[in-house]
């Protein structure tokens, strides 16, 4: 039982910690910090979430129509090189975003 | 013949003499240009075990079909010796307009043997070649040599130069051409053993193009796309945007490889120094991307300008554990300065730092020793690595040959493989790039592998099976061999959306010949065989294909995903992946597979013939 039995199901979201996305290269620079606080439950929801809070990422990093990332640009969820959209994310998970250009 | 000349000029400078020779087509056809063009004119002029500083060790310069053609990125320049710092292949590139006017010679290529009498200044104007004293350019930087060179002969000669460390014959000396380097592998040393301070090159000559229309509307078509968001990071960061993401990562090579992180990354970061030393932006000529980003210092010592790469900044910054973006910038105009390679200098002087602080005896003072985040002590080195004073005089050898002169177990923290000192990725948690290293033909080169670009995707894992990533070094190195022997830059890659496709068109209306992707995948592995073979040619074995005995064992608590029976089993792999013997020599059928077999057949048996010539010291 809640706090507000009154409440619909559908009002109450999953409890979701906020998530710090680490940002290298030109995304830091456009966000003015290296780290964002965000929140999200799947990599897809981290980026649209990201692009409200920074969005100087629009059109340069995230896509303005999709939420998602442009071309160019990656996260790496612990460790993992990915652009799956529906990679879930747990608190604990280490987020980064960085350029798929690698190395150079 | 379109896009080439089709000839070479040779310079012999004990003699003061030069002439022309006919390039057929099929080389061009099979090898492409670039580094594909220079590995071969090395092997054929070269002698099997030939001591690298001598007159015999031939100083290749080699273009490209693609060279003066408005391809951007395209205007680089092979340069190809036996290298004095790994007795193996040395092969570099570098770009900008030398390449331009070397082509409008109406000559391809550029080979120098010999050692001239006296410090020489060599001429190249058009089909013109003079030998001129250079006694009052000695002791000049590459760039002053270059301004007083221009100065008297005009501003529409191009010119290539070694500084003192060049001319001291550090092991590691570069040759400096437009604020660009060829780096790696000490031709500069090369070019300093043959008296030979500079070069100075004029021409008037294009190489006419099979389809001039076709080709300028894919160039231009290919110059839109190079602004977009695959080279954005090099365009609006620089390469220096690594530092902060590998250190962060645990691939940041710091205070000589002891560690994978460095407490002080955020200072020397490129997002740091974008925003705090960023002064402006340039790029090699005929490019729309425009990578090099220079930088100032910003405290109360002397003003100073530089340029710096990734490579340099985490040779001379986490490499060294200097913190303090000033020292690294004031380390990086030096290195320049001298001509010499910031890697080998950050990696030999970090090998130092860790003899010094385990009290290891390096023959000098113990005050004179570099010490890791020592600032003051780092730029000393440097000079002395330059004019091969004191301690300098021992590192100028490289890591290497220095710790076998000093030995006391200091081999095991040399960080080299087969002489080059490690790029700027801790091999420990990127295995395929650690193949690539261990295998690479001219040693730990990131450049010639970019066997990097694996590991940071999502391709491959870490139980990812031997042969998958054998398979995965081979193919990132044979791409990298097309891009260089095109001559296309690296940083393009990310513009193109079919690297071999595209390429191959932009190829086919260069040339004239109908050249297709599997066409250019066949000319990489070509290439990759070709260097191979002159290594082999020159007393290479298999023993060489290793990694420094730090990244293959736990190292006070630094994880390693490597061990000596992974790195035996991944050799095994890429032997097999790449249809060499299980020693690594190239079976006479292999080089008949891959249509190598009729160009290098007057130089049989080559793949099999072993010098007894020792490579290492
Ligand atoms: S991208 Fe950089 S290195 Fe490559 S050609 Fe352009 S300026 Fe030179």
């Amino acid at each position: 039982m809640g706090l507000f039995p009154g409440l619909p199901d559908a009002d109450r979201a999953p409890v979701i910690d906020t998530v710090a996305v680490e940002l290298f290269g030109v995304p830091s620079l456009l966000a003015g910090q290296r780290r964002v606080a965000v929140v999200g439950a799947t990599l897809q929801e981290l980026s649209v979430s990201l692009a409200a809070v920074c969005p100087a990422l629009l059109g340069k990093v995230i896509d303005p129509d999709t939420g998602w990332l442009l071309g160019g640009y990656t996260f790496v969820l612990d460790e993992r090189f990915t652009t799956d959209r529906r990679a879930p994310i747990a608190p604990t998970s280490a987020v980064l975003l960085v350029s798929t250009v690698a190395g150079g | 013949m379109y896009g080439t000349h089709g000839r070479l000029l040779r310079v012999d400078l004990t003699t003061g003499t030069s002439g022309s020779e006919p390039i057929p087509e099929i080389v061009f056809e099979r090898l492409l240009g670039g580094i594909g063009l220079a590995s071969y004119l090395l092997l054929r002029c070269c002698p099997a075990g030939v001591e690298p500083l001598s007159p015999e060790n031939p100083l290749v310069f080699a273009t490209s079909p693609f060279v003066g053609t408005g391809i951007t990125t395209a205007s680089k320049l092979a340069v190809a010796a036996k290298s004095p710092q790994t007795g193996v292949i040395g092969d570099s590139l570098s770009s900008s307009y030398l390449a331009i006017a070397l082509k409008r010679t109406g000559f391809d290529a550029l080979v120098v043997t010999g050692r001239a009498p006296e410090p020489t200044l060599l001429v190249v104007d058009d089909d013109r070649v003079t030998f001129r004293p250079a006694g009052r350019l000695m002791g000049l930087d590459p760039a002053a040599t270059a301004e007083a060179v221009r100065g008297d002969m005009g501003a529409g000669f191009r010119v290539a130069a070694i500084g003192v460390a060049g001319e001291n014959g550090v092991r590691y000396a570069a040759i400096s051409n437009d604020g660009r380097l060829a780096g790696r592998t000490g031709a500069g040393a090369v070019m300093g053993s043959k008296n030979l301070k500079a070069i100075a090159v004029r021409g008037s000559r294009g190489a006419p193009v099979a389809d001039p229309k076709g080709l300028a509307t894919a160039a231009r078509g290919l110059a839109e796309r190079s602004l977009g968001a695959g080279t954005a990071k090099y365009r609006e960061v620089g390469t220096a945007a690594n530092l902060a993401f590998f250190d962060r990562m645990g691939v940041l090579p710091t205070r000589n490889f002891q560690a994978g992180s460095f407490s002080g990354a955020e200072a020397i970061s490129g997002e740091t120094l974008l925003l705090d030393h960023h002064t402006d932006k340039h790029g090699c000529a005929a490019c729309t991307v425009g990578c090099e980003h220079r930088y100032r210092t910003r405290d109360g010592g002397p003003a100073t300008e530089a340029r710096l790469e990734y490579e340099t900044l985490f040779a001379l910054g986490s490499l060294c554990g200097i913190a303090d973006p000033n020292v690294v910038l004031r380390a990086a105009a030096r290195c320049d300065a001298l001509g010499i390679d910031a890697i080998t200098t950050g990696a030999t002087i970090a090998w130092a730092m860790e003899c010094a602080e385990r009290g290891v005896e390096l023959g000098v003072p113990t005050a004179d020793l570099p010490r890791f985040g020592d600032g003051a002590s780092l730029l000393a080195t440097i000079e002395a690595i330059g004019t091969r004073s004191g301690l300098g005089d021992l590192l100028a050898e490289g890591s290497r040959r220095a710790s076998a002169i000093v030995g006391q177990g200091s081999e095991s923290w040399a960080m080299h493989v087969k002489g080059l000192e490690l790029p700027g990725y801790d091999p420990r948690k990127l295995q395929t790039l650690a193949l690539g290293l261990a295998v690479g033909t001219r040693g730990a080169c990131h450049n010639r592998s970019s066997a990097y670009e694996v590991d940071f995707s999502d391709r491959l894992d870490r139980r990812s099976e031997a042969t998958a990533r054998a398979s995965a070094a081979a193919t990132a190195e044979d791409q990298a061999a097309v891009l260089d022997s095109l001559t296309l830059c690296k940083f393009l890659r990310h513009a193109l959306v079919d690297l071999h496709g595209e390429s191959a068109a932009l190829h086919t209306l260069v040339t004239g010949r109908p050249t297709s992707a599997d066409d250019l995948r066949r000319a990489g592995e070509r290439i990759s065989n070709l260097k191979k073979l002159f290594n082999i040619r020159q007393g290479w074995t298999r023993a060489e294909d290793t990694l420094p005995p730090r990244v293959l064992t736990e190292n006070d608590g630094t994880p390693t995903h490597l061990s000596r029976p992974w790195l035996d089993e991944m050799v095994d792999a890429y032997y097999g992946v790449r249809g060499w013997d299980e020693d690594g020599t190239i079976p006479a059928a292999h080089l008949e597979r891959i249509g190598l077999a009729d160009l290098v057949a007057e130089i049989q048996p080559v793949g099999t013939q072993r010098s007894t010539a020792p490579v290492a010291v």
